[in-house]
């Protein structure tokens, strides 16, 4: 199985962007009955002086239904998901997990994963984990293992076929 | 004696190694047994943005795993802690949901049931283990080491999913500190995020939030920087010179996972706790005494 399966526009993606949809939709009927644009998620955001995101105007687009226009925008993806907008708002709306949804709608209608994303998925679909044990280096430039440091083999998905038969089901079932 | 299964998860097993090292030599002391259980995968947290149903079913395929032992399961990196919990919240309240995702699950021959506790290394440390244990299995002095804390943000955030400590006022980590004989005080950037998750896309802008955080720790003069998540450590620890080069600063702060501070409070070497492989300059603190 590869990455396309999860990212293509085939078929089976259909299903996928009908559950992100509904997903979406939800959080548009919350939002638009609770969100009064007091900003305060973005007064302590933490993407919003080094990279200007202004989660108070994602909400405020997601109301207009602009949702096009933000899965198009590369500013969904500088949310470091540190979940101080949704712990604050007044009015328990969660622009963070607006955020999410948005991003899961971008790359289920095909459009680039950004950055390192593609590999962490990919290390997750063959090996179940986002990378493989590394070697690391001491203080000193001595290089290490697991084994070397006495901890015991690392614990994986025994079987990788019925491992990667369960995820590939989850990409394109809808749930 | 308390046993708890030992999810690891991927960061602290694939490279955060001093983590898992001083988790292994302190919580048998503290009179916690750690079962290892084979086929573990990811939580799903760093992957949410990709596809957060795809996190959803993956937490509870490892819940279900360690359900099979019949024990609660001990989860000390904060993000899978979440992922987990997040997880069991929405499966536990949602029978349709958690009908499908078993059915997810069936592959490879497992259920979700539910039975089992998430538990963070707050909530083992503090409130299962508690204070008092900690105070008198304290031994080597600490000399009052002035030190900051950071919780990383999947501790105590979002609190509607339960977090071991409070959103804004988090003091577990501090209580703990100073059982042990530091001097832990509380700074205005303790909140602030180490970025660490934008190192998948935007590895710059990481770098730069760890390094605002950890100039305005030095500037404040403390002796060092106690963390307890491998995704913050890897920032503070791993990548502090490069994070110092995005401002402009020459950092060196001694940095330090509590279960570290811990064991050599303990008596614990630093060899067993991995203390050489901090990147940081903990030589500063004169602790080693192997
Ligand atoms: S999401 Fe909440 S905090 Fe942000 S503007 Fe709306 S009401 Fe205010
Ligand atoms: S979760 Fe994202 S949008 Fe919300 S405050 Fe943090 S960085 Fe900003």
């Amino acid at each position: 199985m590869s990455i396309i399966d999860l990212t293509s526009m085939g078929e089976s993606q259909v299903n996928l962007r009908d559950e992100i949809n509904e997903r979406l939709s939800r959080l548009q009927d919350e939002i638009s009955d609770y969100c009064y644009q007091c900003a305060k998620c973005t007064s302590g955001c933490e993407a919003h002086k080094l990279l200007e995101l202004e989660p108070h105007k994602i909400v405020a687009l997601l109301k207009r239904g602009l949702i096009d226009e933000m899965i198009n925008s590369d500013l969904i993806w500088t949310c470091m998901s540190c979940f101080k907008c949704r712990e604050r708002c007044p009015q328990k709306v969660a622009p963070v997990e607006v955020l999410f949804a948005l991003k899961n709608m971008a790359v289920a209608s095909g459009k680039q994963i950004p950055g390192n994303y593609t590999a962490m998925l990919q290390s997750v679909l063959s090996i179940g984990l986002l990378q493989d044990v590394k070697n690391i280096t001491t203080r000193d430039n001595k290089s290490k293992n697991r084994s070397d440091l006495g901890l015991p083999e690392i614990s994986k998905p025994t079987d990788p076929t019925k491992f990667q038969m369960m995820l590939s089901k989850l990409a394109v079932e809808k749930v | 004696m308390k046993s708890y299964v030992l999810y690891p998860g991927c960061v602290m097993p694939t490279e955060q190694y001093a983590y898992e090292m001083s988790i292994r030599e302190v919580f048998p002391l503290l009179d916690v047994k750690l079962v290892d259980q084979k086929g573990f995968s990811c939580c799903g947290e760093p992957i949410k943005s990709v596809n957060q149903m795809l996190s959803l079913a993956l937490s509870a395929r490892n819940i279900s795993l360690a359900e099979k032992e019949g024990l609660d399961i001990f989860a000390p990196c904060p993000m899978c802690h979440l992922a987990l919990s997040e997880s069991k919240r929405i499966l536990d309240s949602d029978p349709a949901m958690k009908k499908k995702i078993n059915n997810f699950l069936a592959d490879e021959g497992l259920t979700y049931e539910g039975k089992a506790s998430i538990v963070s290394i707050l909530d083992l440390l503090y409130d299962i283990i508690g204070i008092e244990k900690i105070k008198k299995l304290a031994k080597k002095p600490l000399n009052e080491l002035k030190v900051a804390t950071h919780y990383g943000c999947h501790l105590i955030r979002p609190s509607e999913i339960g977090r071991p400590d409070d959103s804004e006022n988090p003091q577990k980590m501090e209580k703990i500190l100073e059982a042990i004989g530091t001097k832990p005080l509380d700074y205005p950037e303790k909140l602030d995020c180490c970025g660490g998750l934008l190192t998948a896309n935007l590895p710059e802008s990481a770098l730069t939030k760890t390094g605002q955080k950890l100039q305005k720790v030095q500037e404040q003069g403390f002796d060092a920087f106690i963390d307890t998540c491998p995704w913050c450590h890897r920032q503070y620890d791993s990548k502090q010179i490069k994070a110092g080069e995005t401002v402009a600063a020459k950092l060196e702060v001694p940095v330090l996972y509590l279960t570290q501070l811990l064991g050599l409070s303990f008596g614990i070497s630093s060899d067993k706790l991995g203390l050489d492989l901090n990147l940081s300059p903990v030589d500063k603190l004169n602790l080693g005494g192997k």
